[in-house]
């Protein structure tokens, strides 16, 4: 128990950090992006009148959300460049892994969202005059989107976190990096608990916001 | 155009058999021992002493807001060097799953045992009970009930998460597919079919998971 704890060498490379965190951030804001629009479309393809977009976007739905993410990544890793003529590199590997489970998960968020809204909203803008595409961007998801802010700010945070998993395909992100200052410096003790603290310092404001926004809209609604 | 070819992984079929065992037995492990370090951790949180609310408030939140893979990777490399122990994989995996989803359990519990009226703690002070037959007796079977939708859902979340223990070397259902994909070249067909073993029997899960919600909606004991 009398190990003397020596963030020397964690400190010494925090360039190899920072280039980590860097590419952290990149796949965040891709995988982001993608997960929450590709989300909002699948929702509202889960909402469609067409028998065959309605019944893909649950089967979409279903796969990724009953799936384990990281089986996700290295399917499109190893696999998908078998059957179509592409390169398939980390990166890529992680941005399609990460971001199509993201979109199952928030497509139920939006979909919750869009159903919590009651049905007179749509009436109403009906009896003015609006077609449905109208009263959905004008009407429903302003008032859904702001209902599901903390659970898609949740989501967020759970994309964040899943950045690591790239760390599997070797794609150069935060974990990547620790991994590889642990195995130089002989230190994975002192570099893991600086990389949990990263995550934490980043994350955790994030969080308490979350719980603030959730007190807020409980108290408004 | 690529040619499908089932038949190396089928023959092979027992080694992904031995994967998807394990990967049952650390879900169980982890499962079991989460739920209880959830309960404590939600009665530590809940308790009216700092020394016991504060450090419970600070476990649950670094395990919630910190990737699994950081934690596992700090259990297995890390932990050893100061506790002077030999590390399996295994061990660091059941022990890193247990206290992650302990501290999601933890929430789920706390939110459930505060979901129940102040009423119902009154009435059992009013007929003598003391806090801990009131929790166990009446509080407690009535918050479990509440909590079930999410407590399954959190089940699910951890088989998934299992399959972190891959990086480890723990021989779970994804780290045989990846040794059968090196041995066979047949990533494609390997990778697909280890996504349908984990797509069915999530869904399978999921699917029993609601019918017993709807089982407790039925009974009447079940309000949202």
């Amino acid at each position: 128990m009398n190990y003397i704890w020596n963030f020397e060498d964690v400190f010494n490379n925090w360039y190899a950090l920072a280039i980590g965190a860097a590419g952290t951030v990149r796949l965040f804001v891709v995988c982001l992006v993608l997960g929450m629009g590709l989300g909002l479309i699948i929702a509202l393809g889960k909402r469609s009148r067409n028998r065959p977009i309605r019944w893909l976007s649950t089967a979409f739905v279903e796969f990724f959300r009953n799936t384990p993410v990281l089986v996700q990544i290295l399917w499109f890793y190893y696999a998908l460049p078998i059957i179509v003529p592409i390169e398939i590199d980390p990166f890529l590997a992680a941005i399609l892994g990460i971001s199509l489970n993201s979109a199952a998960y928030s497509a139920e968020i939006f979909r919750g969202g869009i159903q919590s809204i009651e049905p007179g909203q749509w009436e109403a803008a009906r009896a003015i005059g609006m077609n449905s595409v109208q009263t959905l961007y004008r009407v429903i998801l302003p008032q859904a989107i702001r209902r599901i802010v903390p659970a898609l700010t949740n989501r967020g945070v759970e994309i964040f976190k899943m950045t690591t998993l790239a760390s599997v395909v070797a794609y150069v992100e935060l974990l990547q990096q620790g991994k590889l200052i642990a195995s130089l410096s002989f230190n994975p003790l002192e570099v893991y608990t600086v990389i949990a603290a990263i995550f934490l310092i980043i994350l955790y404001p994030i969080v308490r916001l979350t719980y603030a926004l959730e007190r807020h809209l409980a108290r408004s609604d | 155009m690529y040619e499908w070819d089932f038949s190396p992984v089928l023959a092979e079929g027992g080694f992904l058999l031995v994967g998807f065992r394990n990967t049952l037995i650390l879900t169980g492990t982890a499962l079991s021992g989460g739920l209880v370090v959830g309960l404590l951790l939600a009665f530590a949180r809940l308790s009216e002493k700092r020394w016991l609310n504060v450090p419970a408030g600070v476990v649950i939140e670094v395990f919630r807001t910190t990737p699994p893979l950081v934690q596992l990777f700090w259990f297995y490399f890390g932990l050893p060097i100061v506790l002077n122990v030999e590390m399996t994989p295994f061990l660091a995996a059941s022990l890193t799953f247990m206290i992650q989803s302990g501290a999601f359990f933890a929430e789920i519990f706390r939110a459930g045992i505060v979901s129940i009226e102040r009423g119902q703690w009154e009435a059992a002070h009013a007929i003598g009970m003391t806090y801990n037959q009131c929790m166990r007796r009446i509080v407690l079977p009535q918050a479990v009930k509440r909590m079930f939708p999410s407590m399954m859902e959190r089940s699910i979340e951890l088989m998934k998460t299992t399959t972190l223990v891959a990086t480890v070397s723990y021989a779970d259902l994804l780290f045989q597919a990846n040794e059968l994909a090196q041995k066979t070249f047949r990533p494609l067909e390997v990778f697909t079919v280890v996504a349908l073993i984990y797509f069915v029997s999530i869904s399978f899960i999921s699917f029993i998971a609601s019918r017993m919600e709807r089982r407790f909606a039925k009974s009447g004991e079940f309000t949202p």
